[in-house]
């Protein structure tokens, strides 16, 4: 930012022109900042943010549990709406009630952190925050940081998506099919078992083998996609945002504030639908499908 | 590996503590909010259901209902007919009964005036018989009382009497 002349790429977090200075600055930055510390821990806004979001939740959950009646009236009907809503798009998702049904809470649970997390960042509580004596002089480190503007925040969302998924798998399909699915061993198995029968295999069961590999890959990349996706989108917003408030304060960012409202239910959005997508994939068994694709083979050519 | 985790500032505890908040998020919205509310309007659902069909199966009873009330109804109507029927060839019968009882006691009665008439008549012809009888003999005693004789006059009384 340049309220006292200096500038800062956030992106390299490299100072361009040190000005000695007493006033207080507030730097847009990559990462979280700390407000505090819990033992080893270090408390960050966007850790602190994340606990209001766990607040906002638990009260909206009490009103609901103790204010749910059979004849809904306002907030519940809302809140119902929504439910059914959201259940009738995952079942498009999932292609699968029974899929739906196991996976929607986790689903919806992060559409919500996700949303009010996003959301949270965008509120205008510009002087709650601490001021703090830094290299350059005073900054201000505001309380409230999207949560979602933190890499921590994303991994740990994605490592939970993914993670989940996979145990998900584990849970439908079985361990050693969910197993196979990276390590195919089975793939290797068959190379002495139908070599003779068929010498292709000789051929394909290192290519099984190598997109096991690729799966695997493919799960890290997964965790890294939702991550990246979600930070680089909700940080992006707020640095837009200050750019604009830096041009013309208050009345240019009010547009760009619509614009990042939409922004950040698209991504709490988009971030659930993948987990359900990826869910659902977890816990379908390839291998029964492929031996459903070759009986159909062998009754079309009977 | 290392700038990039300098740079972003990536910290294990913190994944770790936004894990576990987000835990916490998915418990307290999956017991307090989205389990009981999935109860009341699975609940609701089902008394939705259940008044539906209720109210099917409501409708078939007064349907049904409808159909027994017209049965009846045409029953009674059929029986009532029947009895109606019955009624009035039965007060046909006692019609014709009394109608011929009452000529009957038309007939004795007049009858009983006939004999009673004729009962009547002959009483008066024999006390006209007499009065004649008693005129006659008064008459011919007052005619006769000069001119003719006693025996005469008994023997014409006699003719008279065997008359």
């Amino acid at each position: 930012m340049t309220e006292n002349n200096t500038i800062k790429n956030p992106i390299a977090n490299t100072e361009i022109a040190p000005v000695a200075s007493t006033e207080i600055t507030h730097e847009s930055t990559l990462y979280a900042e700390p407000i505090g510390h819990v033992g080893s821990l270090t408390i960050t806004n966007s850790l602190f943010t994340t606990w209001v979001v766990v607040f906002i939740v638990f009260v909206i959950s009490i009103v609901i549990k103790f204010k749910s009646k059979l004849i809904p009236k306002g907030f519940q009907n809302f809140f119902e709406f929504i439910i059914e809503g959201a259940m009738d798009l995952a079942d498009q998702v999932t292609g699968d009630k029974k899929i739906t049904a196991r996976v929607f809470p986790l689903a919806f649970t992060i559409f919500l952190f996700v949303l009010i997390s996003n959301w949270l960042g965008l509120l205008p509580l510009g002087g709650f925050g601490l001021v703090e004596h830094g290299e350059e002089g005073l900054a201000f480190i505001p309380f409230i940081r999207s949560g979602t503007a933190d890499i921590n925040t994303t991994l740990a969302l994605g490592l939970v998506a993914v993670i989940g998924s996979n145990v998900f798998g584990i849970v439908s399909i079985g361990l050693w099919k969910m197993f196979n699915k990276y390590v195919n061993l089975k793939a290797l198995g068959e190379i002495f078992t139908k070599v003779k029968k068929d010498p292709t295999i000789l051929i394909s069961a290192p290519i099984m083998v190598f997109v096991g590999i690729l799966e695997l890959v493919g799960e890290l990349a997964k965790v890294a996609s939702l991550s990246f996706r979600l930070f680089g989108n909700v940080f992006a917003g707020e640095v837009l945002l200050m750019a604009m408030s830096s041009i013309f304060a208050y009345v240019l960012p009010l547009p760009f504030m619509g614009l990042e409202l939409f922004v950040g239910a698209i991504q709490a959005f988009i971030f659930a639908v993948l987990t359900l997508v990826y869910f659902t994939i977890a816990a379908q068994d390839h291998d029964h499908e492929e031996g459903h694709e070759e009986h159909k083979g062998e009754h079309m050519h009977a | 590996m290392d700038s990039f985790i300098s740079t972003f500032h990536i910290d294990l505890k913190i994944i770790i503590a936004q894990a576990i908040n987000f835990g916490i998020v998915f418990a307290v919205l999956y017991f307090l909010a989205l389990k009981p509310l999935k109860k009341i309007m699975a609940e609701r659902t089902g008394i939705i259901e259940k008044g539906i069909a209720d109210a099917k199966e409501n409708a078939a009873l007064v349907a049904n209902t409808q159909k027994e009330y017209e049965a009846t109804i045409s029953k009674a109507r059929e029986e009532a007919h029947a009895i109606f029927q019955a009624g009035k060839a039965d007060a046909e019968v006692r019609k014709a009964e009394m109608i011929r009882m009452a000529q009957d006691e038309v007939n004795r009665m007049v009858d009983q005036g006939k004999k009673n008439l004729e009962a009547e008549k002959i009483k008066m012809v024999d006390e006209a018989k007499k009065e004649i009888v008693s005129l006659v003999v008064s008459a011919t005693e007052k005619l006769l009382a000069d001119q003719a004789d006693i025996s005469t006059t008994e023997k014409t009384i006699k003719n008279i009497k065997k008359a």
